[in-house]
């Protein structure tokens, strides 16, 4: 207990709060840019899977295995496959990209289908009446559905992200220098596990906590808003 | 982009592959079943227990959600020791898995218990229900019935986060894995073995405890 009391003043240098601000940069730029990245392509993924006709089959059956298998393999196990397929192409690679792309992927397959769920939302009548004025698919998707699912879709979009915060802790593993592999670089220094883990602990905390509660607040904002219109309507 | 797959040299370890995924499936049991309980009991307290044990479990709750369980287990393993406390890998990790399951199955299992109206019970009442009957009649099929895929589900999350016991060195199926891996350096084809081998568990359990719902409380789970 005394020992790491006194580690306090050490563990504070200069060097060690800019090497923990650095890795907090790098965990908050892979969660941002790996789930920009991930809900871009699950919108992807959604509209290959609303794809109608038959020549279109295999593509709604790719984008169907993509996600239910992606979703059932664990994220540690995802950002070794992308690391061993893409050091295949790439001699070298980016690591900082590698964990990009492994949390990009599994923010779409977890994400599409709130995506789904959100457009599916819309009532068919809608869609074919954008059909009957003769719009096209994108079209349709740009001023009839998306304009009207988005306040379904964006709340649960940001709780899940929250997910990602914490599951870039472990794209430590494949060597990417975020928050959770630089405490336990500290750890082996030499500082006290309980206080290095702890501190990082309450980093982790203080970023995903205020993203739930804009989230879970978003989504109260969005529903009243909603609930308000549908009853001026009524007036 | 010369890179001749061999699955092979992989295929030959299979023994141990298996050995993996029964300890996976080990692990994933022995967490959400040591941790729904207390998750049930939190879930309790959160709802009907007096006013500071809510304070405090909710506090537990939000703060075990919010941190990663790859730094809870480091806390236990390597950070406990500083205070004398050593425990060994496989309590590290199912201690993770418990702590773990009982914040997050409190929350699916609190949405459940505020999920039943008053009117219902009234109704129960009203048809001349006695307590007992009303809460085995009516509350609790509808609780169960509210909660019964959530739990499913995170069951499913739960048993692809024991993937996290490898950091410890216990040889559940990534460890396993990675092990050969390192041994003869096909990297690429044990890690989509492993993958491939992850797809097939969860996919039985989402089976089963798809059969199970429908059959035990007729709830219409999800499978896909």
């Amino acid at each position: 207990m005394e020992s790491f009391l006194n580690q306090i003043p050490a563990f504070f240098s200069a060097g060690n709060v800019t090497l923990l601000a650095e890795a907090v940069g790098v965990t908050i730029a892979l969660t941002f840019f790996g789930c920009l990245v991930g809900f871009t392509s699950a919108f992807l993924i959604v509209m290959a899977r609303q794809t109608p006709g038959r020549w279109a089959i295999p593509l709604r059956g790719a984008a169907i295995l993509f996600v239910e298998l992606f979703r059932r393999v664990p994220f540690l196990v995802t950002s070794y496959l992308v690391l061993f397929s893409i050091v295949i192409v790439i001699k070298n690679p980016s690591l900082f990209i590698v964990g990009l792309v492994s949390i990009a992927i599994y923010a779409t397959a977890f994400t599409s289908d709130i995506i789904r769920g959100g457009f599916e939302s819309i009532p068919r009548q809608q869609i074919e009446a954008a059909q009957t004025l003769n719009f096209g698919r994108w079209r349709t998707m740009l001023y009839v559905v998306i304009p009207q699912s988005w306040p379904v879709i964006l709340p649960p979009l940001i709780i899940f992200m929250v997910a990602f915060v914490k599951d870039t802790s472990l794209v430590g593993y494949i060597g990417v220098f975020e928050l959770a592999f630089r405490g336990k670089e500290l750890n082996n220094q030499g500082f006290s596990g309980i206080f290095v883990y702890g501190f990082i602990a309450l980093i982790y905390f203080c970023l995903s906590f205020p993203l739930m509660r804009f989230g879970y607040w978003l989504e109260k904002r969005l529903a009243t808003s909603r609930g308000q219109e549908s009853q001026r309507e009524l007036r | 982009m010369n890179y001749t797959f061999q699955f092979g040299v992989v295929l030959a370890r299979w023994p141990e592959f298996l050995e993996g995924a029964w300890v996976t499936v080990q692990l994933a049991l022995a967490g959400f079943w040591l941790g729904a309980p207390f998750g049930l009991f939190f879930a309790w307290v959160r709802t009907s227990g007096p006013k500071w044990a809510k304070i405090i479990v909710g506090i537990y709750v939000i703060f075990i959600t919010n941190i990663p369980v790859l730094i809870q287990v480091w806390f236990l393993y390597f950070g406990l020791p500083d205070a004398g406390i050593l425990f060994d890998k496989y309590t590290c990790v199912t201690l993770a898995l418990v702590v773990a399951t009982s914040a997050y199955s409190c929350e699916i299992m609190r949405a459940g218990f505020l999920s039943v109206h008053r009117a219902e019970i009234e109704a129960a009442e009203t048809l001349g229900f006695s307590r007992l009957h009303t809460v085995w009649y009516v509350v609790v099929p509808h609780i169960v019935r509210t909660i019964y895929p959530a739990l499913a589900n995170y069951f499913i999350v739960m048993t692809l986060s024991t993937s996290m016991a490898m950091i410890v060195g216990i040889n559940e199926l990534t460890g396993a894995a990675l092990n050969i891996a390192s041994e003869n350096y096909r990297n690429l084809e044990s890690v989509a073995i492993a993958a491939v081998l992850y797809i097939i568990i969860t996919f039985a359990m989402s089976l089963s405890l798809a059969l199970v719902g429908r059959w035990a409380f007729r709830v219409k789970a999800r499978i896909f």
